[in-house]
């Protein structure tokens, strides 16, 4: 096992995201991956609830285990890495990771994911998602830092997090008054 | 990834969007390849939301238009390739044709909105207007009615500066959803709720911007004003209104009060609102108690029979208050900044003596239909796809047969652009030079030219450009189109001393280093000098009276229809009226949906995703039914745009107001009715 210098993660602000999808978008404008292929994905978990994921860069990430081309790598700053030329397109991660985050490319017939804007981050840019979302729902942090005070890890809607460990903290949602229609 | 040896070009979002964002364009190989938001933008701040971060799809699209098309016949798919050459001759000679026939211009007619409100794209309206005498539209599809209450009550439209929402305590939105159509407007928000602030959202709909807000107030659609006044009645009683802004401010205090007092009573607010007593009570006390109080009237809730009214009662809750000229407070609607420019193209004179005659752009095809000597013959649709979003569509079919040519100029293949005889590519705005305005911030930029043009596709500017140059060449004289003036030269015509001054530039090309921020009147009526004729915030408008509307805000009853469900169509994330249809990377969602509360469902034997017929006196679609018991009840709720366009149920329905600043009454397209019925297979 490598020794991990830091384990770069993301903070969800549930509470903040309005589902806009820009950040969704963006990835696809940084990463130029095709329709249907999104390294970050946005979903309603209940009526005006949003969940924005991308890969979680797990501590124990499935699809590192399970790749038979060894296409994945753990790196020192804990992003998982996947080498395409590698992968040839068994799907195994597909089914493997909880979180749909390795997205199978129809027409390359491979595998790719988010590797946090590792491009960006080497020019001390902060990933395209985070960048694009107006309402600040996305923040990078080092998990091994203890940026993550009033954070819980887990929300409503994000599947179990005991096989992976993912690298994911939440803000929750709050409570808010609604007054609805009398009828 | 970020590319390596590449250019950067400075662009604007030319959408009808509020947010008008900067933008910066990387080109490569004279390939756009990506796009971010400029970071010099002070109000969009270096973001753009999900249908800016699709340009280069959008630009690339495999449905982008390529070549001059002509169709034969009209509406059979069959299209034919032609030069622009080719393309330029037959349209020159039709009006030149007309013109004989007809010894005018004015069997030409245009029809042009807000599909990109560059400057530069006034060059349809400055192109007709060369020929002198022809036909065009009046009045606005968007916001006539609010505009005109304003209007109104302060004498003159101007927004509060957007950015200043920060400093508010309370921030209530009456009808908007920011979070879909003004995402950089979550980041002010947000910023005065770090600080403090309650949002509070007003709304028939629960939408992504009232999920988050910290009170949400579901109400029935259109009855705004009775919420307002409501409120009024509370804080009069309670003796918590401003009383100083009152007695040195506003005209008609006294009739207002009185009308408040006697005809306004909480439980017919309770009533017609849905709205119970408490709540009512608890936004009273609200804003009874914090100041500064910024209020976002939405376009939705004037686009109804009630919408003035809607929006002149909200304008007095937010003067007897006190919010009015303070920062962090006041109403917030539109704000008219492209009009401190002097918009060259759009304001091309006719001569004296050939000027064009007008039609009602929100009664289009019927107002062109009934017009004779001469009747219109030949049809010009540009930044518009009036046959998914105008309403009476069945008479638009009757006006199309009436034609005899018709020129669409689009990046795609609308539903209008399919019906037309001519279809002309247009550039898209990486693809030609712009400036551009905001009407909700205050910020100004520049387009820049950042790719050729793709394929054979021209601007609006440079279409008009060739058309007139041929017209002169057929018949000396015929247009006085300046068009040997350059895209820079129509630029700079907007840059008058006093833009430069306002936007502290000394030349335009200082926009190429970043968008400038107006720097006049950021806090309206902070001088209390209202442009009203009596020179005060008017609770009371002679003005109205005169033109036959109640002096004092009031409540309309709904009208009586014969149909039961009332028919809300906002914007969708993913949309912009039916712009980006064609961008794969938008299209993830099912479009063709009609959203019904499950009781409505229920009566109908309706259950969750059947197909239902929907129909009105105006038309009739079919779409799958998405069930949801945040539908209020006798509402269903339909996005723009898509394969079917919920417009086809539409008709010229107009609201309240809009005649005293649009020349013409807006749209109640919130007060459709239809029914449903399950479509048995
Ligand atoms: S950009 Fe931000 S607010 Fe919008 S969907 Fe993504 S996380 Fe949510
Ligand atoms: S989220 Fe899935 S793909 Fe990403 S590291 Fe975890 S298991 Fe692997
Ligand atoms: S549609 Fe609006 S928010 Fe989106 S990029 Fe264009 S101007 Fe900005």
């Amino acid at each position: 096992m490598t020794i991990m210098l830091k384990q770069m993660g993301f903070i969800f602000n549930a509470d903040l995201c309005v589902g806009c999808k820009a950040c969704e978008i963006a990835c696809k404008n940084e990463n130029k991956t095709p329709a249907g292929v999104n390294w970050r994905r946005v979903s309603s978990t209940a009526e005006g609830v949003y969940l924005s994921l991308s890969c979680n860069h797990c501590d124990s990430p499935e699809c590192f285990r399970i790749c038979p081309q060894k296409a994945y790598s753990k790196r020192r700053d804990g992003i998982v890495f996947i080498n395409n030329n590698r992968c040839d397109g068994c799907m195994d991660c597909v089914s493997a990771c909880p979180y749909d985050a390795p997205q199978f490319d129809t027409i390359t017939r491979k595998a790719s994911k988010c590797i946090f804007c590792e491009s960006r981050l080497l020019k001390g840019l902060d990933p395209a998602c985070i960048v694009a979302c107006s309402t600040g729902a996305i923040q990078m942090v080092n998990l091994n830092k203890g940026q993550s005070q009033g954070t819980v890890g887990m929300i409503d809607g994000f599947p179990d997090i005991r096989l992976t460990k993912p690298s994911i903290r939440f803000f929750p949602l709050q409570p808010r008054k609604r007054y609805w229609l009398q009828d | 990834m970020l590319p390596t040896d590449y250019k950067i070009f400075r662009n604007v979002c030319p959408r009808n969007c509020y947010d008008t964002c900067g933008i910066i364009s990387y080109v490569k190989n004279g390939e756009l390849i990506k796009v971010e938001g400029d970071p010099k933008h002070g109000y969009t701040k270096g973001r753009l939301c999900a249908k800016g971060y699709a340009y280069t799809q959008y630009v690339y699209s495999p449905d982008r238009l390529r070549y001059p098309l002509r169709q034969y016949p009209r509406g059979s798919g069959t299209w034919e390739r032609i030069s622009w050459e080719q393309a330029i001759e037959i349209i020159a000679d039709k009006i030149l044709e007309l013109n004989k026939r007809y010894g005018s211009n004015l069997a030409l007619a245009h029809n042009k909105f807000s599909g990109n409100l560059g400057l530069l794209h006034y060059a349809v309206e400055g192109m007709f207007n060369s020929m002198g005498e022809h036909t065009k539209t009046i009045g606005n599809a968007c916001l006539a009615a609010g505009f005109d209450a304003i209007s109104y009550d302060f004498g003159d439209n101007i927004n509060p500066d957007p950015e200043d929402m920060a400093d508010s305590k309370l921030i209530v939105i009456w009808g908007a959803n920011p979070a879909w159509t003004a995402i950089h407007q979550l980041s002010h928000i947000n910023a005065a709720r770090e600080k403090g602030a309650k949002v509070v959202v007003i709304d028939p709909l629960y939408t992504p911007t009232a999920a988050k807000a910290d009170i949400f107030v579901q109400i029935r659609p259109s009855t705004d004003s009775l919420l307002a006044l409501g409120i009024v009645k509370i804080l009069m009683e309670q003796d918590k209104c401003d009383n100083d802004f009152i007695r040195d401010h506003t005209w008609g205090w006294e009739p207002f009060s009185s009308y408040v007092k006697e005809k306004i009573s909480i439980s017919l607010v309770r009533e017609v609102t849905g709205i119970t007593e408490e709540v009512i009570f608890e936004l009273a006390s609200l804003y009874g108690s914090t100041k500064p109080c910024a209020n976002w009237v939405g376009f939705g809730l004037q686009r109804s029979m009630n919408g003035g009214q809607n929006t002149r009662a909200i304008n007095a809750l937010v003067g007897v208050t006190g919010n009015i000229g303070r920062k962090g407070g006041g109403l917030y609607y539109f704000n008219p900044t492209p009009n401190y420019f002097p918009q060259s193209l759009l304001n091309h004179p006719s001569p004296e003596s050939r000027q064009p005659r007008e039609v009602d752009i929100n009664r289009f095809a019927d107002d062109i239909l009934s017009l004779a000597n001469p009747p219109v013959k030949m049809l010009w649709v540009a930044s518009r796809n009036p046959l998914s979003q105008d309403q009476n569509l069945a008479r638009w079919q009757e006006l199309l047969e009436s034609l005899e040519l018709v020129v669409t100029v689009d990046l795609f293949m609308t539903r209008t652009a399919e019906m037309s005889d001519l279809v002309l590519p247009a550039t898209s705005t990486f693809e030609n030079d712009d400036v551009n305005v905001g009407y909700w911030h205050y910020w100004l930029a520049i387009n820049q030219k950042a790719i050729e043009p793709l394929y054979e596709a021209k601007s609006d500017l440079e279409i008009a450009r060739i058309l007139t140059r041929k017209l002169n060449e057929l018949s000396p004289g015929f247009s006085d189109f300046p068009y040997e003036l350059t895209d820079e030269d129509w630029i700079s015509k907007e840059f008058t001393p006093k833009v430069l001054e306002i936007y502290g530039l000394a030349n335009w090309e200082e926009l190429k280093d970043g968008p400038r921020k107006c720097s006049g009147n950021k806090i309206p009526w902070e001088d209390r000098r209202f442009k009203t004729k009596t020179g005060k915030f008017e609770l009371y408008s002679r003005d109205a009276k005169e033109n036959e509307l109640p002096a004092i805000s009031t409540y309309n009853q709904p009208r009586n229809d014969i149909y039961p469900l009332r028919l809300l169509s906002p914007q969708h994330r993913n949309r912009l009226h039916s712009q980006y249809d064609f961008v794969p990377w938008l299209n993830d969602e099912h479009f063709d949906i009609l959203k019904m509360n499950q009781k409505d469902a229920r009566q109908r034997g309706i259950e969750e995703g059947d197909t239902v017929c929907i129909y009105n006196e105006a038309g009739l679609l079919s779409k799958k039914i998405k069930l949801s018991p945040y539908i209020p009840l006798g509402v269903v709720v339909a996005s723009q745009g898509g394969l079917k366009p919920i417009n086809s149920l539409m008709f010229d329905l107009p609201a309240d107001m809009g005649m005293k600043e649009s020349g013409s009454r807006g749209l109640a397209i919130n007060d459709v009715y239809v029914e449903c019925k399950k479509q048995v297979k």
